[in-house]
């Protein structure tokens, strides 16, 4: 057992998860032609605009479901959208936010960036933590608009009235996920710009830049669009319901800053915090490069119901570190 | 005339370390029961260092470091030779007093005596200086005054955010690029990978080490750890590395042979504060002849020296030298820094980790910087209900005999309270 246990904590994570998430990417982008599918509701990118996919994202079901007049939303139809939230939560619980970071199609695609840039040699840019740190709000907002839309199709605003039919599904319009990850079945009907209507013109021209954004983002700083994914804001809501933690021993820690340095989202409180044990953070994606980046034995680990799975020790950390290239 | 006299001056010095380094050797041989066998290699360096001189003479550049914040790795990717040059020896300390202002530490005295006796100018081919303190700042200057070439290191006051962080990144930066230009070599991608694989494995030796130390009662005294990272100093990488692995080999079958050099009621003492560097060995033997051990320290120039490793995520310059760079300003627990508040959460869990009865905390008279934090650290260690003896001392030999009596008395009262704290615990059981 503690031969099993000692290699697992040897373990070169990084490499674990590039498998894992080809795996992954496999199951979420060509799950129909295999007949897989896992099903609704899923906390991760997995875009119902890909023809055969492997399942489906909840945003999509959720921004439907909203378009609801109120006094229905708030009777028994409102429990249409409760029991999606249920169906959502009860698949986040199992991995936490390592949806994010093992299992999003649109995460594994901007580590695949990441790759390609660390190949041919270009480094990463460096921002202010200050002002990435405003920037990353615009998540919270997006989720905001993404609810709020959908219920201003089905109820009127004072003055303007009801939004038209062109505004549905607002964020999957902007969503890179319905313009990248359909090409991968060879289908590119999503990258047009749809002049039918004020709205849609819009709506797709913003969707299009931000498909270029996302493109030259993710070459430059690793997992640049999840800094601004609604679905990262609506998982972390419900994070301390998670069977999956990142827990943290600040008696051990030392503030070397090792695991600050490998962590892909920039979180400074991985090192810098040592009072909160749960150290999970919104943008965490829970790689846990973290834990195989700490050198002190039993600082940071990764919990499954209170079980210890995988945790930093000094051996691993020496082989892990030697072993670079 | 003048050269003549300087000569004489510099031979006298010379042979006065000597004789001091020697002696304390035979004290930290003789006075000692159980010595490692791997220990007489550092022993035989360390008297070398002072007998004959252990400068390289294989033509490689040799560059001068003072202070932990240095990064040796970017030196050793140039193949050049890093050597840490602060001193601990008295007879240079004394005469480096004869210009040096009368309130300045013994080991800047030491430091500028060393470089004002001996004409090393030509033997250095660079000295890299951080800016931690204001006195080793300004050592800097006065050094190049003397026709040495200098390096003055910018390291920020702060450590807590992360333009200080990029601030001490780009000042490493600009140092590998000077470095690269005196050396005239490049640093790539595949020396700086060996250059870190050589220390980290220097490090993985001496945490191997740092974790035999924890064994209660101990397998090995506080005044030969001090030695061993003392020799890091002056040593070549490898060797020093080997040497350690040896030494860990053997503790490692006193540990599995439950073979200890003290017994159960030995009180174990944490040091902290000002460094001992040899042959400054002081207080450390002083507390040890008196009964007591040093079980662990938290002083620059043994347990912070390589404890920390660095972890590049890219392998490529731009994420390499970064990196250590990070390792070496983030975790460091220097008192020139402010806040310094991982002091106490460093000391608190070597306490726990280390079974500590009580910290011995040295100051040199003039070291500023560790002579306030005292304060801080005293009250934080009152709090938590472990006593503490501050000792403000220098190089001298002046006061040995008041301090003993300090340390015996302060020993004593340990060893009274583990007593009771022992019976206490059999009687609960």
């Amino acid at each position: 057992m503690n031969k099993f246990k000692k290699y697992i904590n040897n373990v070169n994570i990084s490499r674990f998860r590039f498998w894992f998430q080809i795996f992954a990417f496999i199951i979420m982008v060509y799950g129909g032609f295999l007949s897989i599918d896992i099903g609704e509701n899923l906390p991760t990118f997995s875009c119902p605009y890909i023809d055969k996919g492997g399942g489906t994202c909840f945003l999509m079901g959720l921004q439907h479901r909203f378009t609801l007049p109120i006094d229905q939303l708030i009777s028994f139809r409102g429990l249409a959208v409760l029991t999606s939230v249920l169906f959502f939560v009860s698949w986040f619980i199992f991995f936490n936010k390592a949806w994010c970071g093992y299992i999003c199609p649109l995460g594994t695609l901007q580590d695949w960036f990441t790759k390609l840039r660390q190949k041919i040699g270009i480094r990463y840019s460096n921002y202010s933590e200050a002002k990435f740190k405003k920037l990353k709000k615009i998540k919270y907002i997006l989720l905001g608009l993404l609810i709020l839309i959908p219920i201003f199709m089905a109820n009127s605003i004072p003055f303007i009235g009801k939004l038209s039919h062109d505004w549905a599904v607002p964020f999957c319009m902007i969503c890179p996920g319905r313009t990248v990850l359909p090409l991968f079945q060879g289908d590119a009907s999503q990258l047009v710009i749809d002049y039918g209507s004020k709205t849609k013109m819009i709506f797709t021209v913003l969707g299009m830049a931000i498909t270029g954004m996302f493109f030259a983002g993710a070459f430059f700083k690793k997992r640049f669009f999840c800094f601004f994914c609604p679905m990262s804001a609506l998982q972390f809501i419900f994070k301390k319901l998670g069977f999956l933690r990142l827990i943290k021993d600040g008696t051990k820690c030392t503030k070397c800053g090792d695991c600050y340095r490998a962590c892909d989202m920039g979180i400074r409180e991985i090192a810098d915090d040592i009072e909160s044990k749960d150290i999970i953070k919104d943008d965490c994606m829970m790689c846990f490069k973290c834990v195989a980046a700490c050198p002190e034995e039993k600082c940071l680990k990764v919990n499954f119901l209170g079980k210890t799975i995988y945790e930093a020790t000094e051996e691993g950390f020496y082989k892990r570190q030697k072993g670079k290239k | 005339m003048e050269k003549e006299r300087f000569e004489k001056v510099r031979k006298h010095v010379r042979s006065e370390a000597a004789l001091e380094a020697g002696d304390v050797l035979n004290k930290i041989k003789d006075n000692f029961p159980d010595n490692p066998e791997g220990m007489n290699y550092f022993y035989d360096l360390l008297s070398r260092q002072f007998s004959e001189g252990i400068l390289p003479k294989n033509g490689k550049k040799v560059i001068g470091t003072m202070c932990v914040q240095v990064p040796d790795e970017l030196i050793l990717a140039v193949d050049a030779i890093p050597i840490r040059v602060c001193s601990g020896s008295f007879p240079y300390d004394n005469a480096g007093a004869e210009f040096m202002p009368a309130k300045t530490c013994s080991m800047i005295k030491a430091i500028m005596g060393l470089f004002s006796v001996e004409n090393y100018q030509k033997k250095f081919d660079m000295l890299v200086i951080p800016t931690t303190c204001d006195q080793k700042k300004k050592t800097t200057e006065m050094l190049t005054d003397m026709g040495y070439e200098t390096y003055s290191l910018s390291l920020p006051s702060r450590k807590d955010n992360d333009n200080s962080r990029h601030y001490w990144q780009n000042s490493v930066k600009e140092f590998a690029a000077d470095l690269m230009k005196k050396t005239g070599k490049k640093i790539t991608t595949s020396n700086i990978k060996k250059a870190i694989d050589l220390k980290n494995n220097a490090r993985y030796e001496f945490r191997r080490f740092f974790n035999l130390r924890k064994k209660s009662p101990s397998v090995i005294y506080g005044k030969d750890a001090f030695l061993v990272a003392n020799a890091y100093f002056v040593d070549e990488v490898e060797s020093w590395t080997s040497a350690l692995k040896n030494l860990n080999d053997e503790l490692e079958k006193r540990v599995n042979k439950n073979f200890s050099i003290v017994n159960q009621k030995t009180p174990r003492f944490l040091f902290t504060g000002s460094p001992p560097i040899f042959p400054n060995m002081k207080i450390p033997l002083l507390v040890e002849e008196a009964g007591g051990l040093i079980a662990v320290d938290e002083v620059c120039s043994s347990s912070r020296l390589l404890y920390d490793m660095p972890a590049y995520d890219e392998g490529a310059l731009y994420d390499m030298i970064p990196a250590i760079a990070d390792c070496y300003l983030k975790p460091c627990t220097c008192p020139c820094f402010v806040p310094n508040e991982e002091r106490k959460d460093k000391l608190a869990n070597l306490i726990d980790l280390f079974n500590i009865d009580g910290v011995i905390y040295q100051s040199f008279s003039g070291c500023q910087l560790y002579e306030m934090e005292q304060k801080l650290i005293g009250n934080f260690l009152m709090e938590k209900g472990i006593p503490m003896l501050y000792i403000e001392s220098d190089y001298s030999k002046e006061d040995t005999g008041q301090l003993s009596t300090r340390i015996e008395a302060f020993i004593e009262s340990i060893k009274i309270k583990k007593k009771s704290d022992l019976k206490g615990k059999r009687a609960t059981k």
